[in-house]
């Protein structure tokens, strides 16, 4: 009798998803429930933003690449901010780079307790996802005292900020950061110390050294596999010179490292975010930024919470970009869990997969979908903006 | 049994606690003062409306949210200082993305990010904010609009600025 092949089981997940509240369609291969394979599929939350940067002046697209992400927005606005005052030799003055960099912190801590409580609900841990998420609210009233807004705070202007720090918001931010703290140290007591917790993060998702840099992993999923790469270290930014980042790196390079990395970033942005109000520097917010950018070409770099954001810009001179190009921190990580799963329980893959701190839509840069029976189509923006029309008369 | 007992005081402290939960609609978070929600258009002690109808709103507007039409004043129609009103003056909210950079472009102050943030619509057409919508209303010493005015009083449309650092 002819013996067939063995056929690939495949479990397909998402793109509407229970483990991740955001698109994305990933196949695993099993064997049992061991993972044998892992491919990923993203552009379900495409939007062309940065096309319609290039249709608005240099401001406007500020405002509308903040919108790229959710949850690190600022960080967005000023990576696009420093290169576009880099393009028209605007030097910033030092007090609106120390609120740049203090509003980025504060997002960092943000982010960083927003992802907490997300990995530890994958975990199945909902007590701690309630904890990091309620005190993640003590950081979030600070942001929406300090710049009007709980998300997209538009705190940057080009050529400087829009907001200023008052003493009241001062001790207001000071006090957040104490309570903060405790909670962070309970944390990080609880993530290295409970039995059960640990079962789902220690030696799962394990990522060597060389794997990483091979992979290009970024951010915090880089550092706790020991990459000592962090731009605030390598190229600081803004007022980054003057306050600067301790790296924060760990070897073991699982998830269990990862959640350590994380935590520990969190002490790091308290103390910086405190040294920033101890030495904030006098003196003006805002300087004036031309309407219309000198030629030329740059490339910015910034620190986002999960990892380096790359802008590159190019201004043909006029009062719109010509051309911006996002390369988000997800983006650089997805290799790492396709990698990394692989080998792992089917039920680990919620707890990688989260483990690099995805964000799903600010991954989206450009989709091109190819069928075989097709040729690429190419569209240009007066036919894309007709179809849009004709798609929502509907 | 000493784990145990300590779990149950984490348990039986938490019950002492406050709540954090709010009980939204009945109970209302209060925003802090910069919080940029719905816009109003607002008004001058008299009743004359700050708008002056000239659209630097809806050219600053990275969303394109913002649609101005301005119409001639008179003295004896008079909606606000100056030459020319707001005739037409729509926010569309679904459009707009609240980055508050039309109240940065505003000469008057006329239009500002309020407190509302109770933002809800059931279809496109209703997402359509009218100037008889963001409009405040009138205050105690002042008359609605159009005024009827003596002539040559309201010639400036852009008021004196008492701080210009401000
Ligand atoms: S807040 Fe921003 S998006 Fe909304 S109307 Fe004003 S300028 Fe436009
Ligand atoms: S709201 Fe301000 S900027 Fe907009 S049309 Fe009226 S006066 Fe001009």
């Amino acid at each position: 009798m002819e013996k067939s092949e063995p056929k690939k089981f495949v479990v397909p997940i998402g793109p509407q998803h229970p483990a991740l509240k955001e698109p994305g369609h990933f196949e695993f291969e099993v064997d049992g429930e061991i993972v044998t394979g892992a491919t990923a599929r993203f552009g379900y939350v495409h939007r062309g933003i940065e096309k319609g940067a290039e249709t608005r002046s240099w401001i406007q697209a500020m405002y509308l690449l903040e919108r790229v992400c959710g949850i690190c927005s600022h960080v967005h606005a000023t990576a696009f901010a420093l290169g576009a005052e880099k393009l028209a030799k605007v030097t910033v003055p030092p007090r609106a780079q120390a609120i740049r960099v203090l509003v980025g912190e504060l997002e960092r801590l943000h982010s960083h307790m927003l992802w907490l409580g997300v990995a530890v609900h994958e975990a199945g841990f909902d007590t701690l996802f309630m904890y990091s998420w309620r005190d993640r609210e003590i950081v979030m009233d600070l942001l929406e005292g300090l710049t009007g807004n709980r998300v997209n705070y538009s705190a940057n202007v080009l050529g400087g900020v829009k907001i200023d720090v008052d003493d009241k918001q001062r001790d207001d931010i000071l006090k957040g950061l104490e309570v903060l703290e405790q909670r962070a140290q309970y944390y990080l007591k609880v993530v290295t110390t409970d039995e059960t917790f640990l079962g789902r993060t220690r030696g799962i998702g394990t990522m060597t050294y060389e794997q990483a840099e091979l992979l290009g992993a970024v951010g915090p999923t880089g550092r706790a596999s020991g990459v000592k790469r962090d731009v605030r270290v390598e190229a600081p930014y803004a007022a980054y010179p003057d306050f600067p980042v301790n790296l924060i790196t760990d070897t073991r390079g699982d998830l269990e490292a990862r959640f350590v990395v994380r935590i520990k970033e969190l002490f790091e942005a308290i103390r910086i975010i405190r040294e920033i109000l101890d030495k904030m520097p006098t003196g003006e917010i805002q300087t004036k930024m031309p309407r219309r950018v000198p030629e030329g070409e740059t490339i910015s770099r910034v620190e986002a919470p999960r990892g380096e954001l790359l802008y590159y810009i190019r201004s043909a001179g006029g009062d719109k970009p010509d051309r911006v190009k996002v390369r988000t921190p997800s983006l650089c990580n997805w290799g790492s869990v396709l990698t990394t799963a692989v080998g792992h329980k089917l039920a680990d893959m919620p707890m990688i997969l989260s483990g690099i701190d995805p964000c799903f839509s600010c991954n989206d840069r450009a989709a091109i979908i190819r069928r075989p029976d097709q040729p690429a189509q190419a569209w240009d923006w007066e036919s894309l903006r007709l179809h849009g029309i004709e798609y929502y008369k509907r | 049994m000493l784990p145990l007992l300590r779990g149950l005081l984490t348990t039986l402290k938490s019950m002492a606690e406050k709540p954090t939960t709010v009980s939204y609609p009945e109970q209302k978070r209060p925003v802090s003062a910069r919080f940029r929600g719905r816009h109003v258009l607002n008004r001058y002690e008299n009743g004359l409306e700050k708008c002056i109808g000239c659209a630097l709103c809806a050219a600053a507007c990275p969303a394109d949210a913002i649609f101005v039409e301005a119409a001639e004043n008179t003295d004896e129609k008079r909606f606000s200082p100056g030459e020319r009103y707001a005739s037409t003056y729509e926010i569309n909210m679904l459009r707009c993305i609240f980055c508050g950079f039309c109240e940065d472009a505003c000469p008057t102050e006329a239009i500002v990010l309020e407190d509302n943030y109770e933002l809800s619509f059931t279809d496109r057409k209703q997402a359509i904010y009218t100037k008889e919508m963001l409009l405040n209303p009138v205050p105690a010493q002042g008359k609605p609009t159009p005024q009827q005015v003596e002539p040559g009083v309201f010639t400036r449309s852009v008021p004196e600025m008492k701080d210009p650092t401000d």
